[in-house]
């Protein structure tokens, strides 16, 4: 009878070591949900929050109080008050599309230090709406 | 004009139809005139692709603006080298670009491919010349780069992070990159469908796929430089998915290129090697698909086109129609030979394979994640960094060993006499690095401490193969040590230029390990003639100057800087505010250490109307070995691409040993 091929059995226990390396790592670690404002609702641990700035921001970022301003849904209306502490990248302004991560604290989403990432206009920038 | 640009992609995707269609059947009734004239037609469209990039060409030169895309991506201050590189700054010059480059590598492959014989290269064509279709197609019914509108007065502009060196030649590298690889996926398609399987169509491709497999290195390198001078967040490398993009095919094409060498030395993993050529192939058009389907969420902003569907579309008929074809060719692909033994060089080389694609799929798994837990859970889960670092590391650090570990190994079996013998050396250097590491301190980052243990076998390892090779080299012809060397290395480019990328994947990795396990960062607000210290190094910001660039104005802050009490000089860091576009962009300030290799890297986090500045300043250990890592990894690829006359001699007698195998 042929021994079976080495190189089978290899696969067999790479395929198995990945996968019990890929669980072990997605039962530990797990990921964030990435949400907007009107999903905030019903989560209580760190989210990445997904929105665009409106209103007028007040504040600063390396102040004690913070950067404090409003994020709404991409598509829709919901909002949530939004403070921040940390780096503010030079394309932040009312309008822009970004990306923090924290939780909500009594109603207001208080960032973590230097989570807030702008969509960076690559090269792929959707046309403006004329 | 925008007239002209129209017509030759029409007739551009005409005669991509046309190398489709009259190349298939010519294929099935063996029709050689007919398989010829869609040869012929797969050249013409690299000239009606050429006409049409001429066309954009000098719309954007003369700015005109009537065309809707130059006035989209340009302006009259832009400096002419950016309104050059705004043939690729959008997407549907980027996807101009990719048809020239499919067009002409094509035409190109086709017309010296001939030697792989006239059955295999009468299926290419048609593959080709589907792949062309699909992107003539975007370009004329989907996303034309010559639409027109009344002429503005100026353009747009050009976003300014990508108003940088680097992006003038990042996107076209890439590009050259995702589209060679059509090359092999083609060849490999074509001798399936001609029932070839042996292992000619790699033969024939091994350049095609190297050059591709370089040029994508080489293009995620000059993008990771651009990230870390223009960005300016003081990294290189984040884990977007516009980043795992390139990086994805890239591991394939690595895992292909170690796996082929197992086909020509043995004759085993056939089946392996068509898989991965496709998955190659499809994770470039994945990554295409990506950056224009707007499906994920990135810090990158993606355009929510229609392109997305069209995209996926077309991904979905290339892996039907390979498994397909891969499914009904699997008696055809049966290795002769078997492995013989665990401890071997093929053994080591499927080990590397199993790694790379178990990377390449852990990264996609984690691109794909948000849009698979929010069909499942109803919401996207995103995993970041962490995610990606963990899984570096249990497959990296394997990898980066192996890469120390292969070339010591024998073929066929290798016995422990021999194991001791050639492990000797390397094994004693890596444990001495580490132990000297240790007590030097580096053992505050466990992974940095293995990394450089592991780099330090696999440098041995690779020195020791150099000085095996010359005294043996010197052994049998005599002369100088010097002679010997350049002899053996022009006498197996192959073999030795990898060896020397290999020192470039170390040096890279040495240069992670250092600028993340063992960087600094401190931030604070600074007036003028407040120092601040970090590391070594202590910056005293001098003053702010405000000045007028050609298309923005400049604020920078002076910073004085000294280590150890000796002035190094003054550094400039501060934003630009770009007129046209209307947007402000981050201007480091780095100061280079190329002999230690590390890097002061100062960014002006905010600059107060009071004269303040709040500086973030970063030490980064070794970082420049990952640029130089990129040097390093183009000559090791020259070398291995170089040609020679003992190689071709060998490709030969290899070509006719081949058919007169296809003949038997």
């Amino acid at each position: 009878m042929a021994r079976p091929s080495p190189v089978r059995l290899v696969i067999a226990l790479s395929v198995a070591a990945v996968l019990a390396i890929f669980l072990l790592y997605v039962s530990v670690a797990g990921g964030t949900p990435s949400i907007q404002p009107s999903q905030l609702k019903g989560h209580s641990g760190n989210v990445a929050l997904v929105g665009k700035v409106v209103g007028t921001p007040q504040g600063d970022g390396h102040a004690a109080q913070g950067l404090r301003f409003d994020l709404q849904d991409v598509k829709g209306s919901a909002t949530v008050p939004v403070v921040y502490r940390g780096s503010v990248p030079d394309q932040f302004k009312t309008g822009r599309e970004l990306r923090l991560e924290g939780q909500l604290e009594r109603g207001v989403f208080v960032a973590k230090r230097d989570s807030m990432r702008t969509k960076c206009p690559s090269k792929y920038t959707a046309k403006k709406d004329t | 004009m925008p007239e002209l640009g129209r017509a030759a992609l029409i007739i551009c995707l005409g005669l991509a139809v046309y190398a489709l269609v009259a190349g298939a059947y010519a294929a099935v009734t063996r029709r050689r005139r007919l398989s010829g004239s869609a040869q012929n037609a797969l050249l013409a469209a690299f000239v009606a692709a050429g006409v049409a990039s001429a066309v954009l060409f000098a719309a954007l030169l003369r700015n005109d603006f009537s065309f809707t895309y130059v006035a989209d991506h340009t302006s009259r201050e832009l400096p002419t080298p950016y309104t050059i590189s705004a043939f690729w700054g959008g997407q549907e010059g980027s996807l101009l670009l990719w048809l020239l480059v499919l067009t002409g590598f094509s035409g190109v492959a086709v017309a010296f491919g001939r030697r792989i014989g006239a059955d295999v290269l009468a299926w290419v064509v048609p593959v080709l010349g589907l792949v062309t279709t699909f992107f003539a197609f975007m370009l004329v019914a989907v996303s034309s780069p010559f639409e027109t509108q009344v002429a503005p007065a100026d353009g747009a502009g050009l976003n300014p992070s990508l108003q940088n060196p680097y992006m003038m030649i990042h996107p076209p590298f890439l590009y050259l990159g995702y589209v060679g690889l059509t090359i092999p996926f083609a060849f490999a398609m074509g001798a399936l469908l001609a029932r070839r399987t042996d292992e000619m169509w790699i033969v024939a491709t091994r350049r095609w796929t190297l050059v591709a497999w370089t040029a994508l290195g080489i293009g995620q390198l000059l993008g990771a430089h651009w990230a870390y001078v223009e960005v300016g967040w003081g990294g290189y490398f984040a884990w977007d998915p516009v980043e795992n993009a390139a990086l994805m095919p890239w591991l394939a094409a690595t895992a292909f290129l170690h796996s082929v060498m197992i086909q020509e030395k043995r004759g085993m993993l056939k089946v392996w090697n068509v898989l991965l050529v496709v998955l190659a192939f499809v994770l470039a058009l994945f990554g295409t698909f990506l950056t224009r389907s707007g499906v994920l969420s990135s810090i990158h902003s993606f355009t929510e086109s229609p392109l997305g569907a069209w995209f996926l579309g077309f991904i979905f008929l290339i892996v039907l129609g390979s498994a397909l074809l891969i499914g009904s060719r699997l008696p055809l692909l049966r290795s002769k030979t078997r492995m013989e033994s665990l401890v071997s060089r093929e053994a080591t080389f499927l080990y590397n394979n199993l790694l790379l694609v178990a990377l390449c799929l852990t990264i996609l798994w984690g691109v794909l994640f948000p849009i698979l837990s929010e069909a499942v859970r109803g919401e996207q889960i995103t995993v970041g960094a962490p995610y990606y670092n963990f899984f570096l590391r249990i497959f990296g650090l394997p990898l980066l060993l192996l890469m120390g570990i292969g070339p010591l190994v024998a073929w066929r079996r290798a016995s422990l006499r021999s194991l001791g013998r050639s492990f000797a050396w390397p094994a004693a250097i890596a444990v001495a690095t580490g132990l000297v590491l240790l007590l030097l301190g580096a053992g505050s980052s466990w992974i940095g401490l293995v990394a450089y243990t592991f780099s330090a076998f696999v440098l041995g390892s690779i020195g020791y193969e150099f000085v095996r090779g010359t005294r043996a080299r010197r052994a049998l012809t005599g002369g100088s040590w010097v002679n010997a060397f350049a002899e053996l290395v022009a006498r197996n480019r192959r073999r030795y230029g990898g060896y020397v990328v290999h020192a470039s994947i170390v040096m890279l990795a040495i240069g992670i390990a250092g600028s993340s396990a063992y960087d600094t960062v401190r931030e604070r607000m600074l007036s003028p003639g407040q120092t601040m210290a970090v590391g070594n190094y202590d910056l005293t910001y001098e003053r702010l100057v405000q000045r007028d660039g050609p298309n923005a104005d400049e604020a920078r802050a002076v910073v004085d800087v000294r280590k150890g009490g000796e002035s190094l000089g003054t550094l400039e860091a501060g934003k630009n505010h770009y007129r046209a576009e209307d947007q402000v962009s981050n201007e480091v300030g780095i100061r280079s250490d190329y002999l230690t290799g590390e890097d002061l890297f100062v960014i002006t986090d905010a600059i107060n109307t009071n004269g303040t500045v709040v500086f973030k300043v970063f030490v980064k250990p070794l970082v420049n070995l990952i640029w130089l890592a990129g040097l390093v990894f183009i000559i090791g690829s020259l070398i291995t691409l170089w040609p020679s006359a003992a190689e071709q001699r060998r490709l030969a007698e290899r070509y006719r040993e081949l058919r007169a195998l296809a003949r038997a």
